[in-house]
């Protein structure tokens, strides 16, 4: 009798252990949609944040989903993804959007010049800041 | 007779100087490719900056690490946080020269990139073979090549070691368009 519920035991620690597994194992990348911004920011500003330290504005905007309002300067489409890319008051650097594929779907009602907010994961700064699966 | 060979000399000039300057892109493609007992691990990179001088034949690529994006989320945390330590090493790069890069023209051909390869703060000297065609106004370099995790210095717990591969293949595929200031 004894061994039989330790054998039931163990046998439902296994099938939670295997199902915690597997839920983390295939864990959601994260909804940027359905998540509120970490920063709300102009291109202007995070440009200069990134441009005079780098590396504490690395600490704070890596990984965090950031909404950044701008003006477009440029749309194109790559790879069947868009890219919008936000002019700022350097004119060598710039933001730049890769968009997911739902919002690259309605990107034909966006003009150059046109101001606009667009919410996405910052991956870092090379010339330009880089925001990926961008929605707006 | 003077005056004809001067003006199509400096027409000839004007159009060999045309193209000569800086070639650039930033939504380069790199992804990279591991295979193993276990399962097969892949992410793509499209944020990648490369640029080419052709003055000097000098290559510069520089790519963001977070940027690597993976099919599941617990295999981009596992990659940034324990494996390439992005919040310490949020680069990688990529400093060299193209060899012979005179004879790269409007056909594809093979050619051999030497320099210094970053990836997690230690940097090693590579020779990448890549295939490159040079139009009007761009340049194409694409190939592959194979790097090794512990040349890196990056670590792999033995839980994990059959599910990543101990080398993992480097694709590339970078579209350079001339440069304009």
């Amino acid at each position: 009798m004894k061994v039989k519920k330790i054998i039931l035991v163990i046998l439902i620690l296994g099938i939670v252990g295997a199902i915690i597994g597997y839920k983390t194992y295939n864990k959601p990348h994260l909804n940027i949609v359905a998540t509120k911004a970490d920063f709300n920011v102009s291109a202007n500003k995070i440009i200069e944040d990134f441009s005079t330290d780098e590396t504490t504005a690395n600490s704070k905007y890596l990984e965090k989903i950031i909404a950044i309002k701008g003006i477009i300067s440029d749309i194109k489409i790559e790879k069947e993804k868009g890219i919008i890319t936000l002019k700022t008051n350097d004119d060598f650097a710039s933001i730049l959007c890769h968009l997911s594929e739902e919002a690259t779907n309605k990107m034909s009602d966006l003009k150059v010049g046109e101001s606009i907010t667009i919410k996405g994961i910052c991956t870092g700064y090379l010339m330009d800041v880089i925001l990926v699966k961008s929605e707006f | 007779m003077k005056l004809i060979i001067t003006i199509v000399t400096c027409f000839l000039f004007v159009a060999i100087t045309y193209s000569q300057g800086k070639y650039l892109t930033k939504s380069g493609a790199i992804s990279f490719y591991s295979k193993a007992t276990m399962e097969d691990i892949s992410a793509d990179n499209n944020q990648v900056l490369s640029i080419i001088d052709t003055d000097n034949s000098k290559m510069a690529i520089s790519i963001l690490m977070k940027s690597f994006l993976f099919e599941k989320a617990l295999m981009q945390e596992h990659f940034n946080e324990n494996y390439v330590e992005s919040d310490k090493y949020p680069k990688a790069t990529f400093k060299g020269e193209i060899l012979n890069f005179d004879t790269v023209n409007d056909m594809v051909s093979k050619k051999q990139v030497k320099g210094f390869l970053t990836i997690h703060g230690v940097s090693k000297e590579i020779t990448i073979d890549a295939n490159m065609t040079k139009k009007e106004n761009s340049i194409l370099v694409t190939g592959d090549f194979m790097i090794s995790l512990e040349d890196f210095n990056v670590k792999i717990p033995a839980v994990v070691a059959k599910n990543i591969a101990k080398k993992i293949k480097v694709t590339f595929n970078l579209n350079h368009q001339f440069y304009k200031k």
